[in-house]
């Protein structure tokens, strides 16, 4: 099965991301910041990210450039996962090179949906 | 500052010489122009007495100490000079001194008041920080507890998730064993159970049913049997006339035999053996309808008994037919119950399902709660460096001093506060829009 990388830094948000995609049976490695997150993704490849934006030491935004710049990374699918509403940010983030944008809660169907989508 | 004294007082006493010369000058030798001069004078002298007593209010002490002090020719001249022309100035020296006392005086008041106002500013910001400071930290705290119970909850909520997942696989498993296929004809499920054991049972049933049908018809044979003998009995009745007539025939013949003498007396012997044998004839036809009495009696028994059997046949295997009707029945309603159990676990579990992905949608309210707190501190800290840069600024005007040190102590203590806090999102969210802003996209965007 698929494995996803979960970037947050507020615990229970990894817990019910983890949660979630467990019960439909994907692997998940947790991270609570883009510098965890990067060595994470160093380490082993993933089949998709999802990650919050604002985070200490290292944001989403920035991890995101990060990954595409490694080889590995270049078309893996990202998800942003946040509170942010703003256009501005969204548009950051495509620009950064983020495959998609969920705004929190999140629907765990609806998350299901959308991974399924973009590992297909 | 004595240099400059020096210089003031050597100006002073040139000056006060050339007034001094000049108004001599001026009544010795000009009657004409006393009038012009003198006026000139006087005026000159007021406006540079004026200019000097404006530029050192502190005159009179300094006069003072240099008297005490000095000893120079200049200084002596100085000193007459000066009390020659002491009571005009005195005189010219009292409106520009008033109008400065009056200045300074309003000068002064105007200072404390901004002074006053630079204090209670000073205080506020200080206040403000204490403010901060507070809200920092309980604003802090409510997100570290919230965040400390949304973890408990969120995995005490997994725990139950799986543990009710695996209850609910487990009675399925269990449930849709009763339910299963067959394999190799022995009972695997209760549904199995309930048709073999039915059809076992029925075959019974039928079993019964054919021996009890076959007791009928031999009931039946029976019948046709004591038919048969009742038929033989009549027969043998004939036999017993028969032979009675053969025996009264036979006595006849022995009587005309015994009438002809000795010519019959090889016929009376024949007749006297006619009768011996009619009556053997006679006992072998009683003793075979004595027989034939024993058979019907036996056959009368086994009749009725065949038929009591019979009935008793046909009403047990009806009885045990009813009773497997029943017990099949009840099975099935068993059956029925526990596919109904099934379908509702399985619509329990589908309820479940919808629970949990409501309560992963709620329990995610802690992020977002602590997004909107940090997104409170964002402002605060907005304020705090504003009040931080006013303050400077005032402090620069170096109105009162006093307070900078102050100002500053407390600017180091809310910065190293703040700093060495776990405001994680705060440096991010450079401002609380994000709350204010409509959602302006869709809830789910793939780029």
């Amino acid at each position: 099965m698929a494995t996803i990388l979960i970037v947050d830094d507020t615990a229970s948000m990894r817990q019910m991301i983890g949660f979630t995609l467990n019960d439909a049976s994907y692997e998940v490695t947790e991270a609570a910041d883009g510098n965890e997150a990067l060595e994470a993704a160093r380490k082993s490849k993933f089949d998709a990210v999802i990650t919050d934006i604002n985070m200490p030491n290292m944001d989403g935004i920035s991890l995101v450039r990060e990954l595409r710049s490694l080889a590995d990374y270049k078309f893996t699918p990202i998800l942003m996962l946040t509170t942010e509403s703003q256009d501005s940010k969204r548009k950051e983030c495509k620009e950064a090179g983020a495959t998609g944008w969920i705004v929190k809660p999140f629907n765990p169907e609806q998350l299901l949906n959308v991974i399924k989508n973009v590992l297909n | 500052m004595n240099t400059k004294t020096s210089k003031n007082k050597i100006f002073w006493v040139l000056t006060t010489l050339f007034i001094a010369s000049s108004w001599l000058l001026t009544v010795s030798f000009v009657s004409i122009w006393v009038a012009i001069s003198s006026g000139l004078s006087t005026a000159i002298a007021m406006v540079l007495i004026l200019d000097y007593v404006r530029k050192h209010d502190d005159f009179d002490e300094y006069q003072d100490v240099s008297l005490d002090e000095k000893t120079s020719p200049i200084d002596a001249i100085d000193e007459q000079l000066r009390s020659a022309i002491e009571p005009a100035k005195g005189e010219i020296d009292q409106l520009p001194k008033i109008d400065d006392m009056l200045t300074t005086m309003a000068g002064a008041s105007e200072r404390r008041r901004i002074d006053g106002l630079v204090r209670k500013w000073a205080e506020l910001a200080k206040q403000f920080n204490a403010v901060k400071h507070h809200l920092d930290g309980q604003i802090n705290e409510v997100i570290k507890q919230s965040e400390d119970a949304t973890d408990t909850i969120a995995s005490s909520f997994k725990t139950v998730i799986n543990k009710a997942t695996l209850q609910a696989s487990q009675a399925m498993n269990l449930l849709e064993g009763t339910q299963g296929a067959t394999s190799d004809g022995s009972p695997q499920s209760l549904q199995d159970f309930i048709r073999v054991s039915d059809e076992r049972l029925n075959k019974m049933a039928d079993e019964v049913m054919r021996v009890a049908d076959l007791s009928v018809k031999m009931v039946r044979d029976l019948d046709d049997v004591k038919d048969r003998t009742q038929a033989i009995d009549g027969f043998l009745l004939d036999v017993g006339k028969l032979a009675d007539q053969t025996s009264l025939l036979a006595l006849n013949a022995d009587i005309e035999a015994s009438r002809a003498g000795d010519a019959g007396r090889g016929f009376g012997i024949v007749a006297q053996e006619v009768r011996r044998l009619s009556k053997r004839s006679n006992v072998f036809s009683h003793e075979i309808r004595n027989h034939l009495r024993m058979v019907k009696n036996g056959l009368n028994a086994t009749y009725s008994n065949m038929q009591t059997l019979t009935s008793k046949d046909m009403a047990h295997a009806n009885n045990i037919k009813n009773e497997i009707r029943t017990l099949t029945k009840t099975l099935e309603d068993k059956n029925r119950e526990v596919a109904d159990t099934v379908s509702d676990i399985n619509t329990i579990s589908k309820e479940i399902a919808q629970d949990v992905q409501n309560v992963v949608i709620s329990l995610q309210f802690h992020d977002i709660i602590s997004q909107k707190l940090n997104s409170i501190t964002t402002p605060m800290d907005n304020l705090a460096s504003a009040i931080d840069l006013l303050t400077n600024e005032t402090n620069s005007l170096g109105l009162a001093s006093n307070w900078d040190s102050e100002l500053a102590a407390q600017d180091q203590q809310t910065k190293s506060a703040t700093n060495g806090k776990p405001l994680p999102r705060s440096s991010n969210n450079t401002t609380g829009k994000e709350n204010a802003l409509p959602n302006s996209g869709p809830n789910v965007e793939l780029f």
